[in-house]
This record gives C-alpha cells, sequence and structure tokens, in this order.
C-alpha cells in the first residue's frame, strides 16, 4: 500500500512532465502532420538554460550553489527563470518553423521529418561545444528545497511505512497542471485557438477562408516550446544530474513523450495529458513491481501494442485516407 | 499496330455473356452515401460508360470494384468469381486493371519500367533465381520487358520508353497509363476519364484507340467520362451516377432523352422546360 | 556516348537452354567471382608496415559502412520506408556471430585466439557465424517489417528507432562474459541472459575481420543490390515508393514487397554487424544497437540517394574517410552531419543522385537538363 502510494505520487509527477512535453508533439502533428523531433531538444535546452541562469543568478543573489548548507533561494528566483526559459525556447522554436521547416510546407513528409532529425541533431550537438553547455553532464543547483509537505503512514508488507509527499513533486503536479489548463482555455476558447483547431482541421480550407496559417503555426511552434521549456525546467528540479544535451536519456525522454501523444490520439490535446499520465504509470509501476532496468522497454511495448490495436490511440478518431 | 498476344487468357466462356456482374454495392463515408445499390451486368467485349456530374460517385464506384474501398453491401462476381473481400492486388490478378483520373505514374520508373511493373504479376521466378540470375529469370524477364514494349507499340511509345515517366506530354502520360493497366492482362478494364485534358483531335484518336484495345485484347471496358460526344459514340451502354445512385441505364439513345438525366445535368428546373 | 544498356528491350528473346552447371555459372556468378577475386587482390597485395596498418582500418570500416548504407538503402531509398533501426540488426548480426566465434572457439580449441589463416578452420567458423547472424536478424527484420504494413513515414520512423532502443537497454542487461575457465562451471544463471558482456561490451572476440572477407561480402551485396534493382521486385519495391497505393493498383503486393525489402536488408545489416563485431580494434557495444548508430547510415542513404546505390556508396566511403581525417573536429563531425541533413532536405531532397547511379548521369549533361518531378505527384485530391 505505501510502496503504491509512493509510485503513484512519482507517477503523477513524471506523468505531468511527459504530459506537457506530448502537448508540444501533438499540436505540431496536428497541424503540420509530421514528427517535430526536436521537440525533445527544446526540453533539453529548457533545462539547460534553467541550469545556466541558476547558475548565474545564484551569486547575484548572494547564494552558493555549491555549499547544500546554503538557505532556499526565494521562490521568485526559480519563477523568473523558469519565465526566462520559457521565453528563450519560444524564440526559438519560432526560429526553427520559420527557417527549417516552413520552406518544406509543401514537400512530401519525409523530407520533413528528415529534416527534423537533422534539427534535433544540430541542437543537440551545438549544446555540447564548449561555449555553450559544454560536453559533461551538470548538478542542477537546488531552486527548491525538497520540504516534506505531508507524511502518511501506510500499512505495508513489511509493517507500516512512511510515504512522504515532498514541494518538488507538488511543485511539478502545480505548474504542470496550470499550464494544461491555460493551455485548455487557450485552445478551446479563444481566437488563437479556434484558428488553431481550424488549421489543424483543413490547412488549405483554413488558408482561404482568410485564417493567417502562417502566422497561426508560428503560433503553435512557440507554444509547444514554451510547454517544453517548461518541462525541461521542471525536469531539471527533479533529477538535478543534468545529462549533456546529446545524451540518449534526452531522445529517451523524448521518445516517450512522443509515445504518450501517440497513445492518447496525435493531434489530440486532451489525449496527450491521458497518454502522459498511462505512460508514466507503466513505466513507474512497470519499474517497481517488475524490473527497473526494462523501463523503457515497457513504454515501447505499449506503442506497438496500441499501434497494432488501435491506431489512432484512445481519443483520437479515424481518419480514411482519401485516394 | 502491333500483334499482341492473348494466348495466356481463358477462353471465352459462351455460355454467360456477362462477364462483369454488379449487384447493390455501395459505400458510406461518414454520413455521406457516396455510392449505394450500384449495379451493371458487363457482357465480354462490351463497353459501357459511366457518367454523372461531379462528385455523382464515379471513381468510388471503381474504388469499390478494385477492392481499394470493401463494399458495405452487395456482390461483385467476375466470371463467377466472388470478388468481395479481396484486396486491391487481388483483383488485379483476379483480372481487373484501372486507369486513374489523376495521372498515378511512377516518376521514379522510366516509360518501359512502368508498364514492366505489372509484368511481376505472372513472374514465377522467385527471389533466389532473381539473386542468382538463372537462365529461366532470364528468359522471364525478357518475356516481361518485350510484351511491355510491344504494348507501348498502341500508342507510339516505344521510342520514348527509357525516358522518365513524367517527361511525356499529359496526352501521352494518359497513355501509358492505359498501356500500364493492360499489362496487366486484365479481362475487364476500368478507365477514369481517359480524355480528360486532351484537345479534340486527340479525343478522336483516343476514342478509336479505346475501340481497338477492346477488340485486340478481348476485353470488357467500363469508361468514366465527361465528354459526352466521346462517351456516345464508342459506348454500347451507359450508367447515369447522380449523388451515389444510378437514375439511368440504357443505350445512349435512350440516355439522351432521358428527362432525369437532364434534370441532373442541369437542375431540376431545366428539365421541365 | 551511351554504353549499350543490357536492359534495351530490342534485344530478341532467347529461349530457355539449360545449361551446365559450369554454364550457369559463367553466366551468373562472375560479378561475385570477380569481386572475389578483387577482394583476394586487395588483402594480399595490402601492404604491410606500421602505417598502412591505419589506411587498412579505415578501408575495412570503408567496407563495413558500404553493407550497412547499401542494405538500409534497400528499404529506404527503393520501397521509401523509413527506417530508424538499422543499427540494430547490425547488433543482433554482431552479438550473435560473437557468441558463436567466442564461445565456438572456447569449445573447438579452448582458446579464443585466431585459429588458421584468412580461409583456415576459424575464419570458417567466422563465416558460418556471420551467416547464422544474418539469418537472426532476417528473423528480426521479419517481425520489424510487420508494423511497416500499418504504419507509415514517420510512425515507422518511431517504432524502427524504439526497437533499436529497446535493444539497446536490454544488451545492457546482459551478463558478463565468461572465460574459458568460468565456461566449465557455468549454470543457467549465467546464461539467462546470454553472456555477452553488457553494458561494457562484448570484447575478446577474435578479429577475424580481414580485407578479403569484408570485400566478398561487399561484392555480395553490391551483386545483389544491383540485380534487385532491375528486377521485377526491385520495380514494385520502386513502385512502392512512389506511390503505394497505385502500386497497389497494378497488383503489386504492397506488404509482401516491403517485408521482403526489411529482411533482405536486415540479412545484410546482419553480415556487416558480423564483420563489425570481430574488427580488430572495435568492441561491439549495446550502443551499437540504438540510434545515433543507425543515424550514421541513414544519413548515408539521404546524401548518396534514395535509392542510388552507387551515389550510396560514394557517400558511405566519404563519411567513413572524411571523419578519420577530421579527428580533431570530432565534436563538429555531428553538426557537420546535421547541416548536411537540413540543407540536402532544403536544396536537393533527392539526395545527389536521386535513384539514379552516379553513370546514369553522364549522358544526361549532354543532352537534356534533368527531369523536375511533375506537379501532380506531390498534390492529390481523389482518384
Ligand atoms: N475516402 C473518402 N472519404 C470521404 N468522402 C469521400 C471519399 N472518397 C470519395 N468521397 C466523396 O464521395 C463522393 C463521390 O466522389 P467520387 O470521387 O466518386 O466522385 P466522381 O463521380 O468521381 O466525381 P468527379 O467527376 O469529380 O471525378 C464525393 O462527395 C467525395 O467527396
Ligand atoms: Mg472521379
Amino acid at each position: 500500500m505505501a510502496d503504491f502510494a509512493q509510485t503513484l505520487m512519482t507517477t503523477l509527477a513524471v506523468g505531468s512532465l511527459y504530459a506537457l512535453i506530448a502537448l508540444g508533439y501533438t499540436m505540431v502533428y496536428g497541424i503540420l502532420k509530421f514528427i517535430n523531433f526536436a521537440h525533445s531538444d527544446i526540453v533539453v535546452l529548457g533545462a539547460w538554460i534553467s541550469f545556466t541562469l541558476t547558475r548565474w543568478l545564484f551569486p547575484a543573489v548572494g547564494l552558493d550553489a555549491h555549499n547544500p548548507d546554503s538557505p532556499a533561494p526565494p521562490l521568485w528566483l526559480g519563477a523568473s527563470i523558469l519565465i526566462a526559459a520559457v521565453v528563450a525556447c519560444s524564440l526559438i522554436g519560432f526560429v526553427i518553423e520559420r527557417f527549417a521547416y516552413r520552406p518544406l510546407r509543401k514537400a512530401p513528409r519525409l523530407n520533413v521529418l528528415i529534416t527534423a532529425i537533422g534539427v534535433s541533431l544540430l541542437l543537440q550537438n551545438l549544446g555540447q561545444l564548449s561555449f555553450m553547455f559544454g560536453p559533461s553532464p551538470q548538478k542542477m543547483p537546488a531552486l527548491l528545497s525538497n520540504v516534506e509537505l505531508w507524511r502518511l503512514s501506510l500499512p505495508s508488507s513489511g509493517g507500516a511505512r512512511n510515504v512522504v509527499i515532498g514541494l518538488v513533486d507538488v511543485m511539478i503536479v502545480g505548474t504542470s497542471a496550470v499550464l494544461m489548463i491555460a493551455l485548455e482555455f487557450l485552445v478551446f476558447r479563444t481566437k488563437i485557438g479556434t484558428a488553431m483547431r481550424a488549421v489543424s482541421y483543413d490547412l488549405e480550407a483554413s488558408a482561404l477562408m482568410g485564417i493567417p496559417v502562417d502566422r497561426i503555426i508560428s503560433y503553435t511552434f512557440m507554444l509547444g516550446s514554451a510547454l517544453a521549456a517548461a518541462a525541461g525546467f521542471l525536469y531539471a528540479l527533479k533529477y538535478p544530474g543534468l545529462n549533456q544535451p546529446a545524451h540518449t536519456t534526452w531522445v529517451l525522454l523524448g521518445l516517450k513523450a512522443f509515445v504518450a501523444a501517440v497513445i492518447g490520439g496525435i493531434g489530440n490535446v486532451r489525449g496527450a495529458v491521458l497518454g502522459g499520465f498511462v505512460i508514466a504509470a507503466v513505466e513507474q509501476f512497470g519499474a517497481y513491481y517488475l524490473s527497473s532496468s526494462y523501463r523503457d522497454v515497457y513504454v515501447f511495448a505499449l506503442l506497438i501494442a496500441i499501434l497494432l490495436v488501435r491506431p489512432s490511440g484512445l481519443l483520437g478518431s479515424t481518419v480514411r485516407e482519401k485516394v | 499496330m502491333t500483334n499482341v498476344s492473348t494466348a495466356n487468357r481463358t477462353a471465352p466462356n459462351q455460355a454467360s455473356p456477362t462477364l462483369l456482374a454488379v449487384e447493390g454495392i455501395g459505400i458510406r463515408f461518414g454520413g455521406l452515401k457516396a455510392v449505394d445499390g450500384f449495379s451493371i451486368n458487363l457482357p465480354r467485349r462490351g463497353l459501357y460508360g459511366l457518367i454523372g456530374p461531379n462528385g455523382a460517385g464515379k471513381t468510388t464506384v471503381f474504388n469499390l470494384l478494385t477492392g481499394v474501398y470493401q463494399t458495405q453491401a452487395g456482390r461483385i462476381f467476375l466470371d463467377s468469381r466472388n470478388l468481395v473481400g479481396l484486396k486491391a492486388h487481388q483483383v488485379v490478378a483476379a483480372g481487373i486493371a484501372r486507369t486513374f483520373q489523376n495521372i498515378r505514374l511512377f516518376p521514379g520508373l522510366n516509360v518501359l519500367d512502368n508498364v514492366q511493373l505489372a509484368g511481376q504479376l505472372h513472374a514465377r521466378e522467385g527471389l533466389a533465381s532473381t539473386l542468382l540470375r538463372t537462365r529461366r529469370y532470364a528468359h522471364e524477364e525478357s518475356e516481361i520487358r518485350r510484351k511491355a514494349f510491344e504494348l507501348l507499340g498502341l500508342f507510339g511509345l516505344q521510342e520514348r520508353c527509357l525516358e522518365p515517366a513524367t517527361s511525356l506530354s499529359y496526352g501521352h502520360q494518359r497513355h501509358l497509363e492505359i498501356v500500364r493497366a493492360l499489362a496487366a492482362n486484365p479481362k475487364v478494364l476500368l478507365l477514369d476519364e481517359p480524355a480528360a485534358g486532351l484537345n479534340s483531335q486527340e479525343k478522336l484518336e483516343l476514342a478509336k484507340s479505346i475501340r481497338h484495345i477492346r477488340d485486340t485484347f478481348d476485353l470488357a471496358i467500363l469508361l468514366i467520362e465527361h465528354d459526352m460526344g466521346l462517351v456516345m459514340d464508342i459506348c454500347e451502354q451507359i450508367t447515369v451516377l447522380d449523388h451515389g445512385e444510378v437514375i439511368a441505364h440504357g443505350t445512349p439513345h435512350e440516355i439522351q432523352n432521358d428527362p432525369k438525366v437532364i434534370a441532373a445535368y442541369l437542375g431540376a428546373d431545366a428539365a421541365t422546360v | 556516348m551511351r554504353k549499350p544498356n543490357p536492359d534495351t528491350p530490342f534485344d530478341s528473346p532467347t529461349p530457355p537452354r539449360e545449361r551446365g552447371l559450369l554454364g550457369t555459372l559463367a553466366n551468373s556468378a562472375w560479378p561475385i567471382l570477380l569481386g572475389i577475386a578483387l577482394a583476394a587482390a586487395l588483402h594480399y597485395f595490402w601492404p604491410l608496415g606500421p602505417g598502412w596498418l591505419y589506411y587498412k582500418k579505415v578501408v575495412l570500416d570503408v567496407g563495413i559502412a558500404i553493407i550497412l548504407a547499401v542494405s538500409l538503402n534497400i528499404v529506404n531509398g527503393m520501397t521509401g520506408q523509413f527506417s530508424l533501426g538499422h543499427a540494430a540488426f547490425l547488433a543482433i548480426g554482431g552479438y550473435t556471430s560473437g557468441i558463436v566465434t567466442y564461445y565456438g572457439s572456447i569449445l573447438l580449441w579452448k582458446s579464443t585466439d585466431l585459429h588458421g589463416g584468412v580461409l583456415g578452420p576459424g575464419a570458417w567458423l567466422f563465416v558460418f557465424a556471420c551467416l547464422l547472424g544474418a539469418l537472426v536478424a532476417t528473423a528480426a527484420g521479419y517481425v520489424v517489417g510487420l508494423p511497416s504494413l500499418r504504419l507509415r513515414g514517420d510512425y515507422l520512423a518511431i517504432v524502427t528507432l524504439g526497437f533499436g532502443e529497446i535493444l539497446r537497454v536490454v544488451l545492457q542487461q546482459t551478463n558478463p562474459i565468461l572465460s574459458p575457465d568460468q565456461l566449465d562451471s557455468s549454470s543457467l544463471k549465467n546464461w539467462l541472459p546470454p553472456p555477452v558482456g553488457g553494458a561494457v561490451g562484448f570484447n575478446g572476440l577474435p578479429t577475424y575481420t580481414t580485407l578479403f572477407w569484408v570485400y566478398v561480402f561487399v561484392a555480395l551485396m553490391l551483386v545483389v543490390a544491383f540485380r534487385l534493382k532491375r528486377s521485377s521486385l526491385g520495380r514494385a519495391m520502386i513502385s512502392v515508393r512512389e506511390d503505394e497505393f497505385a502500386a497497389q493498383a497494378m497488383g503489386v503486393h504492397v506488404a509482401r514487397v516491403k517485408v521482403m525489402a526489411f529482411m533482405i536488408a536486415a540479412f545484410f545489416a546482419g553480415l556487416a554487424g558480423g564483420l563489425f563485431a570481430h574488427e580488430s580494434g572495435l568492441i561491439l557495444r549495446p550502443l551499437d544497437a540504438g540510434f545515433l548508430r543507425s543515424l550514421d547510415y541513414v544519413i548515408m542513404t539521404v546524401l548518396g540517394g534514395r535509392g542510388s546505390i552507387s551515389g550510396v556508396v560514394l557517400a558511405a566511403t566519404l563519411l567513413t574517410v572524411l571523419p578519420e581525417y577530421l579527428r580533431d573536429f570530432d565534436q563538429y563531425r555531428l553538426i557537420v552531419y546535421s547541416l548536411l541533413l537540413i540543407g540536402m532536405m532544403l536544396l536537393r531532397p533527392q539526395g545527389l543522385f536521386g535513384i539514379h547511379e552516379i553513370w546514369d548521369w553522364r549522358p544526361r549533361w549532354f543532352t537534356r537538363k534533368p527531369q523536375t518531378r511533375s506537379p501532380s505527384n506531390e498534390k492529390r485530391g481523389a482518384a
């Protein structure tokens, strides 16, 4: 019981991260019908930009990043770093779309996919250069002390055990929830959201109806990148040992988020959120109850099963290809 | 014109005059009944027409007949063989080949290869003999090539056989589509607007070629066409579709004077005037 | 100007005449015999001396890269599928053959040292192991090919990528390698999962990979690729790539063609894996199953031209040799690759040579401008 509750808490936190990242995949896929391979690298950028800013700003506010006993930084510091990372990544997302993807708007999808892989490689390896983030892993200073919020005593196989719910997990779930609700509002309640949905439904018809398609696509990329940056920031909070930008953990993180988008039904915003939590549950519970070495395997097994049984995902609708 | 062998076609079965029997097939896309209760009996060596306004469901009928879409009702028999449930490639093997309304040649293959492609339908040599280049394989390949080359002669495309398919003029591309379909050795040929985009001279020649093909290859042909002159000229029987339903069927003369057909083409008011 | 094209339709068909074994050999086996002769020449006339040893390794690597890139080109180039998991087949072939030679050598000869020369008993064990690895990879190719029947384009890319990554994770969990002494006392526990070294990699394999065997397999690969391209199956593959739907309407069994492409490609990747695993100075690691290594070969096919065998051979050679000379710039290598990919897609998406072979271009420079694709194939409405 205690183990279950603890795993559930992790699932919620990790699931929120997957959901945030999956949203970016799903929005771009919904509109341009291709996998934005570079999306996971925006997450990486978000994490590394947060790290860099933290390292700069800590001395500025009189803190020592290397001293574990130094007092916790003020909350506004974390918030402003989050905002800075979000803004920076939105701009990068805009630039990528404008210069790498827009010229290929009419090209076969495979070409766009290859370009996206190229952009992804480029971001990873630029990031690894020594004048950027460097080629070695780094430890993110704690922006938030992981205060114990609740302690529940739950029965477990070896007698009662404590389940600790910490501030970091709650912060991750809370921030993600706020962002997702904001996105939901944006997509379903505002004019821009309506235009986005129209473009995703039929790009050409929307253009004919006078919707500024290019601008809407730019917004979509910026929005997706903003969420990815937030995910990167939160990821660095939870897992302070940051791997270098071209490390495979990032590729896997992106892949899992993409799997989440597919499982939820690609193109479907609510599906991406659902998919994020499903993936996290499979991964965390599989890791806990079966074997943690194979956690990535469970996720892909689920992906393959879903694609074979219900290719349109849990919440997606089947589209028949017109010939 | 080249004399093309028709040797390996099954002998015509004189007992049943109907080659392709279609009964009440249909499909809906969401709420739209694209085709509903479509029937036709195409005899051996028949040359029938299928007409109707834009969006009437003509191409969808072809897609149903060729297994691209599975019919949701009714039956399709070719030479008393049931075709319902077959996949698209199996339907071709069974003997129905088609052309496309918007030309779909393979740009990466040259003219000859576009036609030779169908050779693999009847090829018997497997992967091993392909890779080993056995004599039998080489012979089969050269047979396929010879046949494809001969077929290209139908439209005088032989000199251009090594050029990329997309370098041909629009009219020639339409011809190549027909040749490519013929290479599959079909019993029934479905032509989807073969005259679209041709000038009147080319249309006349096309009409002649279509008749010629029917005669030399002993085929039944079902033709979708918007050019009424052409259809009335060469088709023996015409079926008219509107909103997915057959609204008339008969000889060109009957169709021309059918008020329902006139209404479908000109709008309901025109018919009563 | 133009060489007589063996495929001009103007030759009259010759009736099939049964020739004896020798006749068949002379007719159909000469390219591979020639390849073996060239490989032998390369092997025996390669200069000795420490300086040449380094170049030898480069030439070996080029050969292996050619096999991998040309085989991937059958799937990604000719058939138009998009696999991002080609390295997985390399790893499967490599690990399988490694198990055979490593433990086989211990069982047969009580040590993992080389046994005999280029054509000695050890080398034959190695060739057998490579073929076995290739067959296991083929079986995997069948399994990976199956999703390609339902998934298109980028979905397939993700599934193949996932396959490679899963394999990488699984390989990391394998048992440590057993030394000859440990082998006798090993129990089932040591063999499940197989003792192939886990995250460290499968080291200590006998280094049987020589110029001779690499280039024999390169010759085999090239003969198969060219014969395939100019065959019924090859045309069917290209038609699937160009327009799957129209291909089906021409009677092409699309599912079968795709799975065949995957299996043939996997076979050769598995073979190359065997060569890779037994090359001296290299250790086969779980990482070699993963995405980054697959990407190397994807870039070669994209650069060379999706479908052009000679173009891909050229690209594989260049992209293997150049980084050797740019060792100091290794951190920039992938940056250059990524810019190549992006630039290629923006400027020349069909690759350097498109689907053509290098020699196809010569006459065209004299006669006509290269063909531009007709717009009718880009956008499609209702058929
Ligand atoms: N795959 C599909 N999904 C949804 N609707 C479809 C599909 N295929 C066809 N339709 C619809 O079915 C109707 C009939 O289309 P079809 O292409 O058969 O018409 P047509 O008679 O060939 O017209 P045209 O003369 O313009 O070629 C149209 O309204 C079309 O939009
Ligand atoms: Mg039509």
